[in-house]
This record gives C-alpha cells, sequence and structure tokens, in this order.
C-alpha cells in the first residue's frame, strides 16, 4: 500500500516533470474517456426513452390480436369464418381466466372530424377509434376532464366522443370549452364527454408520444352500428393477469378464437415480447458499435500513453539503474512504471468523465428534455474501468522493459 | 581494531566478457576475504578491473568463474530479486558521479532505499534524520540536488548508502569528482564511520586516497594482490 502511494507520488513528479508531454497523453485518454461516457449515455437515454415508448403502447403484458390473411390451404375455406369481431372479445373474456382486461377496437377507415369549418382529416390525420373503457387501462390512456364511457352509452350506441389534445387544439379555439360541445364525425353530431391527458415526450423537437394525442374514441357498439356498420374488429387487445404466463395466455387465447373461426386461422395474436426482442437485438448492435468506438479510444489513448512511457523510460536509464543499485527488484521497478501509466490514464479518465459530465449538462440545457443524453452511474464505471485498462495494457510493455534493463549498463548511461 | 566476522569472501573469483572479437578476462581468480570492520581500498589504474570487482561485491554482476560468499551463504544462489534485496537491506553504494535522483528532495533521495527494504522499518524517518545528521545535510533535507554543490551531493549519497545501516559501504571513486578539499573531508567521513564500526571499501586510482586506509588491494590486469595493511 505504501509502495503503491510513493509509485503514485512518483507518477506524478514525473507528470509534472514533463508537463507539455503528460498533457497531450492525458488529452488522448481524456478524448476517449469522454467519447466513451456520452456514448453510454446517449445510449441509455434512448433505451429509457425505448421503454417509456414501450410503456405507454401497453407494456409487455399486453396481448394483440389482429385479423390477418389466411394460409394458403385454407383459403378455399376462409369464407367459413365469421372474422374478428366482438363476439370474440366475449369469448375470451368469459373463456380464457388468464386475460385480464379485453379490448375490442374498431377503427375507422376515413375519420373525418369537423368542427365549424374547421377539420382534421387525412393521412396524417386523427384516428378515431370504437372502443370501450378497457383501452384506456390496457393502451394507457388517461381521461384528463370529463369521463369515460358509461354502460349506458354502450348499450345506447350513443354518440358521445372522447378526444386527445391534438385534436382539442385543432378544433377548439383557446379558452373554448370542449366538453359538452359537438363534432362532426363522418357526418354525424358527437357529443364531447372527455378529454385525454396529453402526452409527450421529446426527441430532438420531434413528440415521439404525438400519436397518443391524434386520437379520438367513441363506443365500440356505436362505431359498429353507426359509422362501419361492420361488427369485424381492427385489434382485439387483451392483457396477461400473470406475466410470467405469457405463453399460455397466448396459446389459450389463441385455442378459443381458432374454435370461434371454425379452425380457420384467420388472425394473429401477438406479444409486445416480440418487439422487446426486437429491441434487444437493436440494443446489442448499439453495444457493439459502442464497443467499437471504445476499443477503438482505448487503442488510441494506449497508443499515447505507451509511446509517453517509452520516451519516459529511455531518458531515465540512469534513474533505473541507481534505483537497482538501492535495491530495487525488477518488480519494483515494473510496478513503478504501471504505477505511472495509470496514474495518467486515471488523471485522463478524471478530466474524461468531467468533460462529458459538463456537455452532458450544457447539452441538457439546451436540447429539449428527452433527447438528452443521461449520465448514469454506469457511464462512471466505465469511464474508470476504460481508463484503468488503458493505463495497465499500455504500461506493461514499457514497464517489462525498463524491469529488465541490466543496473551496470544503465548506471553507465548519459 | 579487532576484525569481526566475515562479511564477504571472494573465491577463485573470475569475470571474463566478449569485447568485439575478443574475451576480455576483467578478473583472474580473485580470492580475498572482507570482514566486519574493515577499511580497504581497492586500487588500480583504469582498466584494471576495479570497477568489475566492484560490481561484483555488490551483487550488481555475476562471475563467470567462482564464487562469493555473502555472509557466508553462496550469492549464485540467490536470484536477482533476492539479490535486490539484500542490496537494499545489507550494502551500501556510493558513486563516483553521486547518482542522485535530481527530481526527488535530498532527504526523499535519503529515503529511497527504504522502499525497497524487504518489511521497511518503523524507524524510516528517524533512520533518515540520523543519516542526514550523520554527514551533516539536516539543513538541506528539502533542497533538491540540483542546488547543492558536489561535496554535499556526495554527503547525501553516503547518507542515502547508509540509511538501511548496511554490512558494508562499496564507494566506487567517491571523490573522483570532487576538488581536494572537500575529497578530504568526505575521506574524513569515511574515516569517521569506519572509526564508529562500518564496514568500508573504496575503490579508487589514487594512491594517494589509498593510503588513508589500513588495507589496501592492488588490481592490475585483472590480478588483485594483497597491498599489505598500513
Amino acid at each position: 500500500m505504501r509502495r503503491l502511494f510513493s509509485g503514485v507520488v512518483n507518477g506524478f513528479a514525473e507528470i509534472w516533470g514533463h508537463k507539455l508531454r503528460s498533457l497531450l497523453t492525458i488529452s488522448c485518454v481524456m478524448l476517449g474517456v469522454a467519447s466513451m461516457v456520452l456514448t453510454t449515455g446517449f445510449m441509455e437515454g434512448f433505451f429509457k426513452g425505448w421503454e417509456v415508448s414501450l410503456q405507454e403502447q401497453g407494456g409487455i403484458e399486453k396481448i394483440s390480436t389482429t385479423a390477418q390473411g389466411v394460409k394458403e390451404r385454407q383459403a378455399p375455406l376462409a369464407a367459413v369464418s365469421p372474422g374478428l369481431t366482438r363476439a370474440d372479445a366475449r369469448a375470451i373474456a368469459a373463456l380464457v381466466p388468464q386475460a385480464a382486461v379485453v379490448s375490442p377496437e374498431i377503427e375507422a377507415t376515413r375519420p373525418r372530424l369537423v368542427r365549424g369549418g374547421k377539420s382534421f382529416e387525412g393521412r396524417r390525420g386523427a384516428r378515431v377509434l370504437g372502443v370501450t373503457n378497457a383501452i384506456l387501462e390496457i393502451n394507457r390512456y388517461e381521461v384528463a376532464s370529463g369521463r369515460a364511457f358509461s354502460d349506458l352509452d354502450l348499450h345506447d350506441d350513443a354518440e358521445v366522443i372522447i378526444i386527445g389534445s391534438k385534436i382539442r387544439d385543432r378544433l377548439f379555439a383557446l379558452g373554448e370549452e370542449p366538453l359538452g360541445a359537438f363534432i362532426d364525425f363522418n357526418d354525424r353530431p358527437f357529443r364531447v364527454i372527455g378529454l385525454l391527458q396529453h402526452y409527450e415526450r421529446l426527441w430532438g423537437t420531434y413528440n415521439t408520444l404525438d400519436w397518443k394525442n391524434e386520437i379520438a374514441f367513441v363506443p365500440v357498439t356505436t362505431m359498429a352500428t353507426k359509422v362501419q356498420r361492420s361488427d369485424r374488429l381492427s385489434y382485439l387487445n387483451f392483457k396477461a393477469a400473470d406475466i410470467t404466463r405469457l405463453r399460455e395466455t397466448v396459446d389459450a387465447a389463441s385455442n378459443v378464437l381458432a374454435q370461434q373461426h371454425r379452425g380457420i386461422i384467420d388472425f394473429n395474436v401477438r406479444t409486445n415480447e416480440e418487439q422487446l426482442a426486437s429491441f434487444a437485438s437493436t440494443k446489442a448492435s448499439f453495444v457493439i458499435g459502442g464497443s467499437a468506438i471504445a476499443g477503438v479510444s482505448l487503442l488510441v489513448s494506449g497508443i499515447g500513453i505507451m509511446n509517453l512511457m517509452l520516451a519516459s523510460i529511455n531518458e531515465r536509464v540512469r534513474e533505473i539503474g541507481i534505483r537497482k543499485a538501492v535495491g530495487a527488484t525488477p518488480f519494483n521497478i515494473f510496478s513503478q512504471f504501471v504505477a505511472e501509466a495509470v496514474t495518467l490514464s486515471l488523471l485522463g479518465g478524471a478530466a474524461g468523465v468531467a468533460v462529458a459530465v459538463a456537455l452532458i449538462k450544457v447539452l441538457s440545457a439546451t436540447l429539449p428534455p428527452g433527447s438528452t443524453p443521461l449520465l448514469s452511474p454506469s457511464a462512471f464505471v466505465v469511464g474508470f474501468i476504460f481508463s484503468v485498462s488503458a493505463g495497465v495494457l499500455a504500461g506493461i510493455y514499457p514497464a517489462i522493459q525498463a524491469a529488465k534493463l541490466d543496473p551496470i549498463e544503465a548506471l553507465r548511461y548519459e | 581494531m579487532p576484525l569481526g566476522f566475515e562479511v564477504l569472501r571472494l573465491d577463485r573469483v573470475g569475470k571474463r566478457y566478449p569485447m568485439g572479437d575478443v574475451i576480455v578476462d576483467a578478473l583472474v581468480d580473485a580470492s580475498f576475504t572482507l570482514s566486519e570492520g574493515e577499511a580497504v581500498a581497492i586500487l588500480g589504474p583504469s582498466g584494471s578491473g576495479k570497477s568489475t570487482l566492484m560490481h561484483l561485491l555488490g551483487f550488481l554482476d555475476s562471475p563467470s568463474s567462482g564464487e562469493i560468499f555473502f555472509e557466508n551463504r553462496p550469492v549464485a544462489s540467490l536470484n536477482e530479486s533476492q539479490r535486490a534485496r539484500v542490496r537494499a537491506e545489507k550494502i551500501g553504494f556510493v558513486f563516483q558521479a553521486f547518482n542522485l535522483l535530481p527530481r526527488l528532495s535530498v532527504r526523499a533521495n535519503v529515503a529511497l532505499p527504504l522502499a525497497y527494504h524487504g518489511s521497511p522499518p518503523d524507524d524510516a524517518e528517524d533512520r533518515v534524520d540520523r543519516a542526514l545528521d550523520l554527514v551533516g545535510m539536516t539543513n538541506r533535507a528539502h533542497h533538491k540536488p540540483g542546488e547543492l554543490s558536489g561535496g554535499q551531493r556526495q554527503r547525501v549519497a553516503i547518507a542515502r548508502a547508509l540509511v538501511n545501516e548496511p554490512r558494508i559501504l562499496l564507494a566506487d571513486e567517491p571523490t573522483g569528482n570532487l576538488d581536494t578539499k572537500t575529497a578530504a573531508a568526505i575521506l574524513d567521513l569515511f574515516k569517521e564511520l569506519n572509526r564508529l564500526g562500518r564496514t568500508i571499501v573504496v575503490v579508487t586510482h589514487s594512491p594517494e586516497i589509498a593510503a588513508h586506509f589500513r588495507r589496501q588491494l592492488h588490481v592490475r590486469d585483472g590480478l588483485v594482490t594483497e597491498g599489505g595493511f598500513a
């Protein structure tokens, strides 16, 4: 311990003795560590954002069913199936105990929302879904003001609508009260009974959650009878009661649906697990890319340190001879030079982390929230491990050279 | 002064090394014993092999033939690290060129061998103080070697050699870089140390300096002969 300390003290003396040279080497390590910490921070920010967006889509307990074309061998029989309907939703609710909340959803094919000359339509327009209150739980919507649907609304095919913040902004002037007002949805007046919460998570200036604001809900019964005039569901979403039995829930629901559809597989049951898997592979490629960057920076810093150490040893041959003459073992010399390299790289590492922290602070202040890199403890750990390993790896070879010097030759050296 | 136990013994020690195409016998069949409390001058012209002898005595080099015994143990049986350890704990070196580390303070230079001591003594600080006091350099402890005169530097180097309280002090032309007056003072210091019981070996080319020592070993063309006791 005392020896390690004296090694570090010695290292500082040497670094101080060659200020410019040491500064250049330290900057190498500093840049490497700073880029590492920043890359890690951006990656974490990105992953965090992705996790939030997965949560906002219902989390991994959400299971979604959509209609899909049948396989070729079943094609002649396809007409036998009634397709994905509200009956399926009832069947799953009744027969699949593993499914907690069941949300039948019918999406309007060409929704047109008009109010007093203002309209919201077109390809980039609003989506209008016929739903039950189940969607609020499954897809994580919150009614901020007004109310959700009542049983009566659903029973009576009531012409009521719950709208997202963007629709409100588009159809209502500032200060206008939307609740109780009427909106024409595909030429039929609907009374606004609820307003959804505003969702926001910025990536730069782009709100990645805007899709949650460009949406409106009407009762699924109303949508089926009065708008689409079809009982066909666009989506049938439900939630696994027990996340550890996700697979089992999917299987049970698939069986019930196959039965309902008379054996015709014209539906597709998916979980967010697949999305999670594809996310994992994206994450893996990010990590590989990040590691490659780290590797290159490690190499560059390592070369810088090794260069400095070799130059320093060349200058200090006599010192090594003296130390050996007064009793330093080869290992003493070896550890002295490794300690110096590590001291150097730790200084660089500390500077690098400081620069990264400062940059992250500046970025957080200038960029809109949400797109900024995260400052995580792992970044510090990475920076620390990175700089110590750069120091050790780059220090070993020069240190071995130093330890091998013949003391007599070294003492004669001028 | 009665002579004590044997510290170093050379038994038919030879050293030869290639120099270009020829093989040079730097030392041939050297046999002698150094005892505790002795003050010995190794005298010879340059190129006589006395530096080789000095390196062998301090285990900085290994003999080509014969054996060296330190405290009755064959040095050849020790590996490089063990020899370094013995050097740190029991042998003090003084060089012609002082060989202080320029970046370290006087105090840190003197303390250097303690860092390589197998079990660093508890009284390390006291030892540094005592060594500095013995050579009269206490008031320069925080200077850098570059701020000192040649004689002062050599005193620091001697303090460094003494800090581990070695069995033997080896000095290679310790007055070679000093003026006559300073050299005399350094020689007086060596004599004083010997009077206090320290075993001292001084390598020199100067018969005048050698004359200060009780025993002289003459080296010429690699042959070591007893020059008699003064």
